[in-house]
């Protein structure tokens, strides 16, 4: 009898789970085989994290968080830690919910013996951890059939004509990853990574919101259990200062001056967020300061009528982002964003330096934060020889660019079919040849 | 699990100290302050610290607080997986699935795999990366990982090398925009060389003499000019200072 699973190599299954496996949300759709371009619209977002709460004493399970009405002191369980898949029960349980069960959404909703998987990963995984996700996938999910890529290689079959799909993946293309977990500068020969030449740095929207966190607490409220709050403020207000000079005048405009010389702050840059009750309201919103409704936080609120709790924001607005590209700020020694991006260019040989530089994709959460884009290029231009051109830009969805690439690779069975392993190879030869397969050694 | 504890070998004092131990979370006890290091810091090259360079406490401290900005989950949290769960498959499954183990763990199993057998490096000719020997680990180190050892200085280059079969006469720059094209041996190299570890994968510090690093109040993030003498945090004037030891001050040391 043959085990359990088998198929014979040519029956493999005409739809495909795609699933960027992001540490803070996973991006996932089912890709049919067909001709059919799939899009942004094929992507759902869903939070890779189980959620608890000490108020409602309810647990969350991803997709339900999107109904959840108090976000006040949530504790949560994240199974992807630095960007790799660490907690299988936690990671399983999310699976399972959005995929599987009775819980999964319409369209999401599969049966693994009958699908293909094609996961994405973070580039410099712990080959143990891959080991551990390999083995996962086939022996406890039982996929029919399975690849497991680094995400930005898949951004190479982006069409560069939106109206073509080509299976010829694009020749230079440098993927700048700025996500939750940190930030991977990633050059891309024909869909291949430059392995030597990745470089990452430690700041990443996780760092960002703690960071955010640790101030907020030291100078107005204890916070420290309202990671979900501070993440919506972050998001709300942050801005990256244009450059170190306006950096240092926005510093200067949202300092309270010293003893006996005291500066009114400038409202045209600090803020008021007014901090959601959870209760009226289960979100917060930013307007502009006023010293009078802050002096009146100070324990003189009304006795009538609605309360409000105010959190001003200065130089927190712009400070915490600065750490993308000056992590020594707050000691992490490691040099800025544009400094690695050279870094990891002085690994190439010249021909690929002007290739790359003239085809970079920024993705990631934290390149939404408004001046990113113009802060990287101010900062990188002059550091790049005149003679290459500088083609920067962002991904038209920035979070959603990944899995689309990997979307467009799935919807083409003979590019698919390439690097697909099937359960019945994987029950016949092992874990330990698979790992070297996916690393593109066997 | 067995308590596992690889000691640095004295061959290789370049590596900064680590060992892995059964994964309790964090423990600050397990952090003191590492005499041994100050010998190490005293001894680098350069001598006397400068004006901006940290004692080993302050490396520390500041090490310790950046663990826990950098830091995913809470174990202090505890988030039970709701509901029940499909039983594992396989004796492999269950395994893996009742790991609780966090990233760290995994992060220094490897690197002390590959301080037992570094992995042989492609020197196939025309390479140009992959030839050089592992890149240093320049992440900052978790406390847990030992004190921090030396602050590494690792130049990094701004704008790009100047090979010297590239150099042009400055007469036929216009050439010189145009690069030598690829050898295929060259490229297959680059490609084929084998991933970088998590450690090394991480961008290095600034060059010494570059920008000089930016001191900021501690209490409300103005320049700080003012160093605190207990902790060496900078603080902008005397309000903050008094704030500054009133909440911060010596917090992470
Ligand atoms: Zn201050
Ligand atoms: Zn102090």
């Amino acid at each position: 009898m043959p085990p359990k699973g088998f198929k014979k190599a040519s029956a493999a299954p005409n739809k495909t789970l795609v699933l960027d496996n992001g540490a803070y949300s996973l991006k996932a759709g089912l890709v049919p085989h067909t001709s059919v371009n799939p899009g942004y619209d094929d992507c759902s977002v869903l939070p890779n994290c189980i959620a608890r709460s000490h108020r409602d004493r309810c647990t969350y399970t991803s997709s339900e968080l999107f109904d959840c009405k108090d976000f006040g002191e949530l504790a949560f369980r994240r199974p992807v830690e630095k960007g790799f898949i660490v907690n299988w029960e936690a990671e399983k349980a999310i699976w399972e919910h959005e995929f599987m069960d009775d819980t999964a959404k319409e369209g999401l909703r599969c049966d693994p013996t009958e699908t293909n998987l094609l996961l994405t990963e973070r580039p410099n995984c712990p080959k143990q951890l891959q080991s551990n996700c390999d083995e996962i996938v086939f022996e406890q999910f039982e996929f029919a059939a399975y690849y497991r890529g680094v995400g930005s290689t898949f951004n190479a079959y982006h069409p560069w004509n939106v109206d073509s799909v080509s299976a010829l993946p694009q020749e230079c293309l440098m993927v700048i990853d700025t996500s939750y977990s940190d930030t991977t500068i990633m050059p891309i020969y024909s869909g291949r990574l430059v392995q030597a030449a990745i470089r990452r740095l430690t700041v990443g929207g996780k760092l960002l919101t703690n960071y955010l966190k640790e101030l907020a607490s030291l100078r107005h409220y204890n916070m420290m259990e309202e990671t979900y709050l501070l993440n919506e403020i972050k998001e709300a207000v942050s801005f990256v200062a244009p450059s170190m000079q306006q950096f240092s005048k926005d510093l200067e405009r949202t300092w309270k001056g010293r003893l006996g010389d005291k500066r009114i702050l400038d409202s045209t840059i600090v803020v008021d967020y007014v901090l959601p009750d959870y209760e009226r309201s289960i979100h917060g919103y930013a307007r502009p300061h006023d010293p009078a409704k802050s002096r009146m936080r100070r324990g003189l609120q009304p006795l009538q009528g609605p309360r409000e709790d105010l959190l001003p924001l200065g130089n927190e607005r712009f400070a915490v982002p600065e750490l993308l590209f000056n992590p020594s700020d707050i000691g992490i020694q490691e040099a800025g964003l544009h400094e690695a991006i050279m870094e990891s260019l002085n690994e190439l040989p010249d021909a690929l330096k002007a290739g790359m530089l003239a085809n970079v994709v920024v993705v990631g959460g934290n390149s939404l934060i408004p001046g990113f884009m113009e802060r990287l290029e101010n900062e990188l231009r002059p550091l790049v020889p005149a003679q290459y051109i500088l083609d920067m830009r962002r991904a038209e969805d920035p979070i959603k660019h990944t899995w689309l690439g990997a979307a467009q690779f799935a919807s083409q069975p003979d590019l698919l079919q390439q690097v697909l392993v099937s359960k019945a190879e994987y029950d016949e030869r092992g874990s330990t040849w698979l790992l070297k397969k996916f690393s593109g050694k066997d | 699990m067995p308590h596992v504890e690889v000691l640095p070998n004295s061959a290789s004092a370049a590596a900064p100290g680590w060992h892995y131990v059964v994964d309790t979370g964090y423990d600050p006890s397990k952090v003191a302050f590492n005499p041994k290091d100050r010998k190490r810091v005293a001894a680098r090259p350069g001598g006397a610290r400068g004006e901006n360079e940290l004692s080993a406490r302050q490396q520390t401290a500041i090490a310790r607080r950046i663990a826990e900005l950098d830091r995913d989950n809470d174990m202090k949290q505890v988030v039970t997986v709701p509901g029940k769960q499909a039983p594992a498959k396989t004796q492999n499954a269950r395994r893996i699935i009742q790991y609780q183990r966090q990233i760290k763990h995994w992060l220094d199993e490897e690197e002390a795999l590959l301080q037992q057998a570094p992995p042989p490096r492609p020197t196939a000719a025309g390479a140009r990366t992959g030839q050089t020997t592992r890149r240093q680990s320049t992440m900052p180190q978790t406390p847990a990982e030992g004190t921090p050892g030396p602050a590494q200085h690792i130049p990094t280059h701004i704008g790009f090398h100047g090979d010297a079969e590239n150099d042009v006469d400055p007469l036929l720059s216009i050439q010189s925009s145009i690069p030598p094209p690829l050898k295929p041996a060259e490229l297959e190299a680059l490609l084929s060389a084998p991933p970088l570890s998590y450690a090394e994968s991480h961008a290095s510090p600034r060059a010494p003499g570059g920008p000089r690093q930016r001191q900021f109040c501690d209490n409300c993030g103005y320049w700080g000019k003012i160093k605190c003498l207990k902790c060496g945090a900078r603080v902008c004037g005397l309000e903050c200072k008094d704030a500054h030891e009133a909440t911060r001050c010596l917090k992470w040391a």
